[in-house]
């Protein structure tokens, strides 16, 4: 089953607290890809209202998981709805919707199962020099723990084909999906590419984006549950 | 004499609780078992204790009861941690079916309801 438009392409938006930004994002995507759903992360600040008043489907999760947890529900939903590739998109505005074909493109070509959008491949203007080297750190962590090498393994826009993403599971509820969802794709054996996206920062998003003590909480989430295996 | 009944009692409960504790982490029950029978043999025999204290480098052997214990009390620590990320990775499963189930569905896209 296809999506409404004929597209199987599924952007996923999951979103905390985006209620000031989270309307023109998604009026920016639904007219590329009308096919998307947001995420509502047990918002305070009716994103869930707003996604909704834009014109986004809107999945409300009660309670605060994080982003991890966000994108598992909306992969979920949009394989239930047919999605043969789905893209994720964070809600704060700092990925640009034309870089979605870009990924799309990359698809193609390479014929891999999963598309990693990566900053230092494209452009980053304005990116700070410490959040520079933690995401370097991120790699250097990601290619430890899964075996794979990335030039930005911390990226929000990514793309799956549906053989994938049927495959992944997202467990971890927190920011450490992103190394978890890379180690995964290596165990099963699925293809891994990169794709030059641009990353715009802005003073929210930055506000909004990862911090050093985050780097510390996904090492522990990620050793708990190697523990727990 | 106390002491070492008290030390001995402790241990053997902890060495229990290696084995009939729901199994988290295969890594934590025997972490908690080895530290626990290293405990009660250097307790019971404290002579073997000073001998092996001297070994490693400790001064007194008796710390290395001590330290047995810090272990196994940093080892029930990371249990509590496991505990936790399953009690979460219920709630994350309970919300996300919550949330699948009700939709916020726009309107004119094929779905013929808007749910919640």
């Amino acid at each position: 089953m296809a999506g409404a438009s004929g597209s199987t392409t599924w952007v996923i938006i999951p979103a905390f607290n985006e209620a000031a930004v989270v309307a023109e994002v998604i009026g920016r995507v639904r007219e590329a890809y009308p096919n998307l759903v947001v995420v509502d992360d047990g918002s305070t600040d009716c994103t869930d209202a707003v996604a909704h008043a834009a014109g986004a489907t809107v999945l409300r999760h009660e309670v605060n998981l994080g982003q991890g947890a966000a994108l598992e529900t909306g992969i979920r939903y949009a394989l239930g709805r047919g999605a043969q590739r789905v893209v994720t998109f964070d809600a704060d505005g700092q990925h640009r919707v034309e870089d979605i074909a870009v990924l799309e493109r990359r698809q193609r070509e390479s014929g891999a199962d999963v598309i990693i959008g990566c900053r230092f491949l494209g452009a980053c203007p304005g990116l700070p020099f410490c959040r520079r080297w933690v995401l370097r750190l991120a790699v250097l962590f990601t290619w430890l723990t899964a075996g794979v090498k990335l030039s930005d393994a911390h990226n929000g826009l990514r793309l799956f084909t549906r053989r994938a993403a049927e495959r992944i599971r997202i467990r971890q509820c927190g920011m450490a999906h992103a190394s978890e969802l890379v180690g995964q794709a290596h165990d099963h054996g699925l293809t891994i590419a990169e794709a030059p996206v641009t990353i715009l920062y802005t003073a929210y998003s930055l506000g909004k984006g990862q911090r050093l003590g985050n780097a510390f909480r996904i090492v522990a989430d990620l050793l708990l549950a190697r523990l727990a295996r | 004499m106390i002491i070492q009944a008290l030390h001995i009692f402790g241990l053997l409960g902890a060495l229990a609780y290696a084995f009939v504790q729901p199994r988290r982490s295969r890594l934590a029950s025997r972490i908690i078992m080895w530290a626990a029978v290293l405990g009660i043999y250097l307790v019971v025999l404290p002579k073997h204790a000073a001998i092996l204290g001297e070994a490693l480098g400790v001064d007194c052997g008796a710390d290395l009861v001590l330290y047995c214990w810090i272990l196994i009390v940093l080892v029930l620590l990371m249990n509590v941690g496991l505990k936790i990320l399953g009690l979460e990775t219920a709630i994350a499963t309970l919300t996300r079916e919550l949330a699948l189930r009700a939709p916020q569905r726009r309107a004119g896209n094929g779905d013929d309801w808007k749910g919640a």
